[in-house]
């Protein structure tokens, strides 16, 4: 009998570790920057998102295609001049989060990640203000930080001088769901 | 019996948690990353040249939707040759044709083009359409866009010729296939019908009506710069046959620099003419007899979408 109970017990500890990762499909990223001439304001809702709770990892992957500029021709520069999506086709983010953190209960925990920021295939540590609200067991995160274009050794030429500006705005926000191994 | 049944059904959800407990590891946050990460297989290939016009042809691109390009092409006098030379400053002096030009974005794949040559006054009015776009998956290799369009000339022309309207139409109808191979190389071939309500040249023997094929490319060396090459070809009998006067393709060679709104072809070419109305039925000069010329390409695309939606 005593057997039965360790079964029941080794079956439980891999599915509560289970619970413990978040992901998230449709994190929405958005990008702007204020210049001069134009704007620049792109946004995705394509991002994805893993966030194992235990560890505190937290890891995001953006397709740079999937940025949706107003103007078609500011997109297709952003691809084909400033980011090079077709040699680094996402953005990557890879952390860990400081600050306490209980997903059990509702509420709204301010934290900071420390990670590395893969843009244009430079890597860059970096360390991301960020929020996690709980509401009724669902998970949600969102942060604002700057990039510098120099930091990702995104070029910009003196011949488009007054239309880009050196530091994008970036906003990240991610509504995740508890992570269900498929079988 | 009872114990080593109980025994393997522990081992098994041993080996089960061994199993959860990996993929919840640090290492296979990437592999979870990437197995929710789908991507568009069939994305399309962008920018396969940088803009609707290369020296002589047009590209596959077309202007998107609520888009303006507003083109002007230049091509100066001969360099060298009888109207070549210092005295007209390489040709500098004189201008072979001016063109100006619009395109509309009906949709991202559906253009209306509008323009004039100053050569024969030549109107035109054409539509343009995507078909096909290239895909990164190579579900479709190549880009294919279709062209109509229809050539007025006004006035009375040099030949003087046309006395009813209906004379003064030609009509295009063209298939441009183009594939990008690398970021920095990208080819096209452009069959093409022409069809002259009145021949031109008003000469006996010619045809109203050819083929004719198009090829071109760009090979990028920089970013913003690359190098163009435009060469085409007229399958007219009359044109290949034709002593005097003596037709020959039409080839261009060219350097494009993107600035960031604009576009700019700098190039030489022995064709004098802009349009395929008047240089696939009219090549008259040749590269091996110093007539060729210098010209320029502009296009300044003109966005009339919304801006500044808020998010």
């Amino acid at each position: 009998m005593k057997h039965i109970g360790l079964i029941i017990l080794a079956w439980l500890i891999p599915n509560l570790a289970g619970q413990d990762i978040y992901v998230c499909k449709n994190a929405v990223i958005t990008l702007y920057s204020k210049a001069p001439i134009e704007d620049i304001d792109a946004r995705t809702d394509r991002g994805t998102s893993v966030f194992n709770a235990t560890t505190g990892e937290l890891a995001f992957s953006v397709p740079i295609r999937s940025f949706k500029f107003d103007k078609a021709l500011m997109q297709e520069h952003f691809n084909e001049n400033y980011l090079e999506s077709d040699k680094y086709p996402q953005a990557v983010f890879k952390g860990k989060i400081t600050g306490t953190t209980d997903l059990s209960k509702d509420g709204s925990y301010s934290i900071s990640v420390t990670g590395v920021l893969d843009v244009h295939g430079v890597k860059q540590t970096r360390t991301i203000p960020g929020k996690i609200t709980v509401t009724g067991g669902t998970v949600s995160m969102a942060a604002e930080f700057m990039v510098a274009c120099k930091d990702h050794n995104i070029e910009i030429p003196t011949l488009v001088f007054h239309n880009i500006a050196e530091s994008i705005r970036i906003q990240v926000s991610a509504n995740y769901s508890p992570y269900k191994a498929t079988p | 019996m009872k114990p080593s049944l109980l025994i393997i059904a522990l081992c098994l959800s041993g080996t089960m948690l061994k199993a959860q407990t990996t993929k919840t590891d640090t290492g296979n946050t990437d592999a979870l990353l990437k197995s929710l990460s789908t991507p568009d297989k069939a994305e399309p290939v962008i920018a396969t040249f940088k803009a609707t016009r290369l020296i002589l042809s047009q590209t596959t691109e077309t202007v998107k939707k609520k888009e303006l390009n507003f083109l002007v092409i230049h091509r100066f006098g001969d360099i060298g040759g009888g109207g070549g030379g210092g005295k007209t400053l390489w040709g500098l002096d004189n201008s072979s044709d001016i063109y100006i030009g619009f395109e509309y974005g009906i949709s991202d794949n559906f253009n209306i083009d509008f323009g004039r040559s100053k050569y024969e006054q030549l109107l035109e009015l054409g539509l343009k359409y995507n078909f096909l776009h290239q895909t990164v998956d190579d579900s479709s290799p190549v880009a294919i866009t279709g062209l109509v369009k229809t050539g007025f000339k006004p006035y009375h022309v040099n030949t003087a010729v046309f006395d009813n309207y209906g004379d003064r139409f030609s009509y295009l109808l063209e298939a441009i296939i183009a594939r990008k191979f690398s970021p920095a190389l990208s080819l096209q071939i452009a069959p093409s019908y022409i069809l002259n309500n009145s021949p031109f040249p008003f000469i006996a023997g010619n045809e109203k009506r050819f083929f004719s094929l198009a090829a071109a490319g760009r090979l990028k060396f920089s970013k913003r710069m690359g190098i163009v090459v435009d060469y085409v070809h007229p399958f007219s009998s009359f044109r290949n046959n034709s002593i005097d006067p003596k037709f020959y393709n039409g080839l261009g060679v060219g350097i494009e620099i993107e600035t960031g709104g604009h576009v700019f072809t700098i190039n030489f070419s022995n064709t004098q003419y802009i349009s395929e109305f008047n240089y696939l039925n009219d090549t008259e000069s040749s590269w091996g007899k110093g007539q060729f010329r210098l010209g320029f390409t502009i296009s300044r695309i003109f966005d009339f979408n919304k801006k500044h939606k808020n998010y």
